[in-house]
């Protein structure tokens, strides 16, 4: 091996003595620019961990998850608060907010999968998982705001009813989607509960009711 | 230093093995290709899942480990076979082994081709054989290393090349792996248990995993590209000292880096930190190999134009250095919350496995046949088509996929302006993807009319010659010249001492306590500048020791070895002694029923976590879309765990009672009829097949030899139980007008995915009592997590 350094001629690259099976290798300086890339990248780990754990800055991520969704609940209960009855049947009315409902509720995947094109939870004979909606009796309720908090929040056993809709949809989708379902019903036509609907009062009705 | 005596002997290379390791990887790489392409043309096509054994849940672990094990595995050792008994100048240790090695590796690949589509599987990706094989992998595999270290045992050659030190870290670390991620306890012939389960499990598999692409698909290669490419350029390797480096840092940091296919998940937060910024410190060692291989192409460009052989190496080499910068790119945290689970991680492995592994192998494949058959390439120009219609065909794919996948997940994350609701549904999005999807399916196959060109091509260079094992006059190396350092000289010496000193003080930094973890990174950077400083001095000792090493294959297997164990030891210990199950305070996963229990074994064996998570990120449109954040508890009892790495489909986390029994008996029959437009292959056959009845109590006893708490049930119990809730179901299911007998695996894998998300919130006083045991510092760190929350509290 050749030991003698040569710091003047960088430019000319070292051949080492030594071949394995005819193959040569070169004793050259590592680029500039790649070890400043090793180093930039240790650098960065370093800081990072101790901002983020020596110095307590940043929330972690949970933390900041817990906030989020707290503010979002916040948001959809004050939007929900100023909704009643009268005004999702005035919704219902409006058909440029039936026509939104409408279009939620017949796309692929959505209400129209359980509970049919024609709201009678039928596909060509054949019962659908979900309820009827064009009939009167409801399960879970029938007054607009009932309604709609079933859409909200699906069926208080949901492991053998309906989803919660209101995280995939959105509050004002969710009432379009009920405006849709009631301009298939009149204000004051007569409800009645299925036989195998839970106790009025109970925890499930809505608490406007 | 080169001693030799002046006795020559002439010497036969063992080229036969090479020449059926080659053959066998080009047959199984058309196998894997066309896989691939049938796979990849099914997510478009539903209707190509023609029948429950041709599913895409079940050949897509055939796609990759024919891709992985049998196409890259056959072409890696078809290399180093070849380079090894030419670096050390002697035949391969011994042909019996070489013999055992390839036959008993073809029987293994023909094993997995057998059981994976019969949905025999461990449900973890790329370590999907059963445990009759994975026995079988982990004997052929230390038949190889025997083999290889006696090569180097009886080398002739004093001095170890830089391909070969690639080969020994490939050899130890995938032993390594292998098996620490296969250990299992059987409940039967065909199925068994994994015994760590949830998070660990998930950290080690992708530990293994990310290894996998590390120490299988990289180190070798990168052996092979040292060896072949400055033969194949006829100019000297750019830089030694760029190998040393690069060799030795990539080595260690790869193993740190399992991780980041857990960001933003339960995962504890230092390990997806830990994970991340060793993905961002891999860049430059992953670079330093690319560079030392574009760069000894220095004053032989021109031979890019006539050589094919140069033009697939230097084409491989750029893929390389591609994704070796898209690798830490994916690894950001923020970057990852939009790739992950989406094409663009497809893309990224496959610019990987197409563009370096498959270039890498055509190249070699190119050059070694007309030496191995002693004749001349059948045709330059069909192998230079082979070269643009496979460019194409990669890039293409590539690029189709970076389309969808940012496509895909931007359109995930849109909200309604109020910022209240999601935008899209999971099928809008499946369907804006489709025809990128289609894209990729073309640049698939035009990689693989690639392939077969380069068949057609080496068939009739092959027939045009004969098979010629190369003979060498070599001169006997002296023994007592080589092979005599001791343990003192490799451990005790000045470049060891300082990099095992560093690392405690960069320990000491990440598990002390506060006020003493900043100390000892401090000491750490001191210590550092000491080191550069020392260095500076003596770097001629430094340097002699290294060449030193060099002739000691022993004690460099053991350094090499020191350096890839040490980040899996400090992420796996700490994981798997704190986060056991009665350390996990805010939830705990409710116990599968017998029934839930062989509902969850036909999900792994369908291969449901190829398309569909159970792991909701602490991130907003995740939570939105799926519910509250999956918890570290939620999934402790799960062996395997089913984190999932790619969403085909959406998450299933939280799938449990959101919909009605009904809804999932209709959507298993045929999941267009409940999700319009899905892609999801139909799974009717369930129906008719009743669920495995007998294996579940042996099934519950080995969970609970695991640790699940299962009560004491003998093997009626079990079986009447699983009975009535299948009862149950077929009840509920009656009321919808649907007959079905309760004993089938259709009802099992409904109650398993009814199940799905249920957790129970133990009582605080338990989770205190478990956390008071004092176990001293080394055993049980401090955790960054807990400090850090301890010191912002006070």
């Amino acid at each position: 091996m050749d030991s003698s350094p040569k710091p003047n001629s960088p430019d000319e690259p070292k051949l080492r003595d030594h071949v394995y099976d005819g193959i040569q290798e070169y004793d050259q300086k590592l680029p500039n620019w790649w070890l400043f890339t090793l180093y930039i990248t240790i650098i960065w780990f370093i800081g990072h961990w101790v901002c983020y754990y020596q110095l307590g800055f940043g929330t972690s991520d949970t933390d900041a998850m817990d906030k989020v969704v707290a503010e979002m609940q916040a948001a959809r209960d004050k939007q929900m608060e100023s909704i009643d009855d009268k005004q999702l049947w005035e919704m219902s009315r409006d058909p440029a907010v039936v026509a939104a409902g409408k279009a939620t509720f017949m796309t692929p995947g959505m209400c129209v999968t359980c509970h049919g094109t024609e709201l009678n939870a039928m596909l060509a004979g054949a019962k659908l998982p979900g309820l009827p909606l064009d009939d009167q009796q409801w399960k879970y309720g029938g007054t607009p705001t009932e309604i709609f908090k079933i859409v909200r929040k699906g069926s208080p056993d949901i492991t053998k009813g309906m989803a919660a809709w209101e995280g995939v949809l959105g509050m004002k989708r969710v009432s379009e989607v009920v405006a849709f379902v009631l301009s298939h019903h009149h204000e004051g036509e007569p409800i009645t509960r299925a036989p195998d609907s839970p106790p009025v009062g109970g925890a499930a009705t809505s608490a406007v009711k | 230093m080169t001693s030799t005596s002046a006795t020559k002997v002439p010497i036969e290379f063992n080229d036969k093995v090479v020449r059926q390791f080659m053959l066998a990887s080009i047959i199984f790489g058309v196998v894997a290709m066309l896989a691939g392409v049938f796979i990849a043309s099914q997510l478009n096509f539903h209707q190509l899942n023609l029948a429950e054994w041709l599913t895409f849940g079940r050949l897509r672990p055939l796609h990759t480990n024919a891709a992985i094990f049998a196409f890259v595995g056959n072409m890696m050792f078809a290399g180093v076979y070849y380079s090894t008994q030419r670096l050390c100048k002697c035949r391969m240790g011994n042909d019996t082994l070489s013999a055992i090695h390839f036959w008993g590796w073809q029987a293994i690949i023909v094993a997995a081709a057998i059981t994976l589509p019969l949905g025999l599987s461990r449900g973890k990706e790329y370590a999907e054989l059963i445990w009759p094989i994975n026995v079988a992998v982990a004997l052929i595999w230390v038949v190889f290393a025997v083999n290889f270290f006696l090569t180097l045992h009886k080398r002739n050659e004093p001095s170890l090349y830089v391909a070969l030190w690639f080969y020994i870290s490939t050899i130890i670390t995938v032993a390594m792996l292998y098996i620490v991620n296969h250990l299992s306890i059987p409940t039967s012939w065909t199925h068994s248990y994994g015994i760590f389960a949830g998070v660990q499990d998930g950290l080690v598999q992708w530990w293994y995993g990310h290894n996998a692409v590390a120490f299988f698909l990289t180190t070798p290669i990168l052996g092979i590209m040292y060896y072949f490419l400055p033969k194949a350029a006829e100019r000297p390797v750019y830089s030694y000292r760029l190998s040393i480096v690069h060799f030795w840092s990539l080595v260690f940091l790869y193993i740190w880096a399992g991780p980041h296919h857990l960001l933003n998940t339960a995962l504890p937060k230092w390990l997806q930190m830990l994970g991340m910024f060793f993905s961002l410190m891999l860049w430059a060692p992953s670079w330093g190999g690319m560079l030392n291989g574009l760069l000894t192409l220095r004053g032989a460009w021109d031979k890019l134009r006539t050589d094919p052989v140069i033009k697939f190496f230097i084409a491989a080499v750029t893929f390389y250095g591609m994704s070796t910068f898209e690798g830490p790119l994916l690894s950001i945290r923020a970057v990852n919350s939009l790739s992950h689970y989406s094409d663009w991680t497809i893309g990224h492995v496959h610019s990987g496995a197409l563009g370096w592994n498959g270039f890498m192998a055509a190249g070699l494949f190119y050059w070694l046949a007309p030496r191995l058959w002693n004749t001349k390439l059948y045709s330059v120009s069909l192998a230079n088509f082979h070269f643009w219609i496979g460019t194409f065909g990669i890039l293409l794919y590539v690029v189709a996929m970076w389309i969808s996948g940012i496509m895909q997940g931007l359109m995930l994350n849109q909200v309604t302006p109020d910022g209240l609701a999601l935008k899209n549904t999971f099928l809008d999005t499946l369907q804006a993807i489709r025809p990128l999807m289609g894209l990729r399916v073309i640049g698939g196959a035009m990689f693989l009319v690639g392939w077969i060109v380069m068949c057609i091509n080496l068939w009739k260079t092959i027939r045009s010659g004969k098979p010629t094992n190369e003979v060498r006059e070599i001169a006997v190396l002296q023994r007592g010249t080589v092979d005599t350092m001791g343990m003192k000289e490799t451990f005790i010496n000045d470049p060891l001492t300082y990099t095992i000193g560093g690392l405690l003080l960069v320990f000491g930094w990440i598990f002390l306590p506060p006020g003493a973890d900043i100390t000892s990174l401090i000491c750490a950077i001191i210590f550092g500048f000491m080191a550069v400083r020392r260095f500076q001095q003596t770097s001629k000792t430094w340097a002699f020791w290294y060449e030193k090493l060099l002739h000691n294959y022993l004690p460099f297997t053991v350094l090499t070895f020191v350096a890839v164990v040490i980040g899996g030891l400090i992420q796996i210990i700490p994981t798997v002694t704190v986060n056991s199950a009665k350390n996990v305070e805010d939830r705990i996963q409710k116990l599968y029923e017998p029934l839930e229990l062989a509902g969850r074994d036909i999900y792994v064996s369908e291969g449901c976590y190829n398309c569909h998570s159970q792991m909701i990120r602490t991130l907003v449109p995740d939570v939105m879309r799926y519910g509250d954040y999956s918890r570290l508890g939620e999934s402790i009892y799960d062996h395997p765990f089913q984190w999932g790495s790619k969403r085909t489909g959406p998450d299933l986390a939280r799938e449990g009672g959101v919909r009605p029994d009904s809804w999932h008996y209709e959507h298993m029959m045929d999941p267009r009829s409940m999700s319009p437009q899905s892609n999801m292959p139909p799974y009717a056959h369930l129906k008719d097949k009743a669920f495995d009845q007998k294996a579940l109590p042996k099934k519950i006893a080995v969970l609970r030899q695991l640790g699940v708490p299962y009560p004491p049930m003998d093997a009626t119990e079990i079986k009447m139980k699983a009975l009535e809730q299948g009862v149950k179901i077929a009840e509920e299911l009656k009321k919808s007008n649907i007959q079905i007998r309760p004993d089938c695996e259709l009802v099992a894998i409904i109650a398993y995915l009814q199940k799905l998300g249920q957790f129970e919130q133990p009582a605080v006083e338990d989770a205190l009592k478990a956390k008071g045991q004092g176990i001293p510092f080394p055993l049980s760190p401090v955790i960054p997590d807990k400090s850090r929350s301890a010191a912002i509290l006070k």
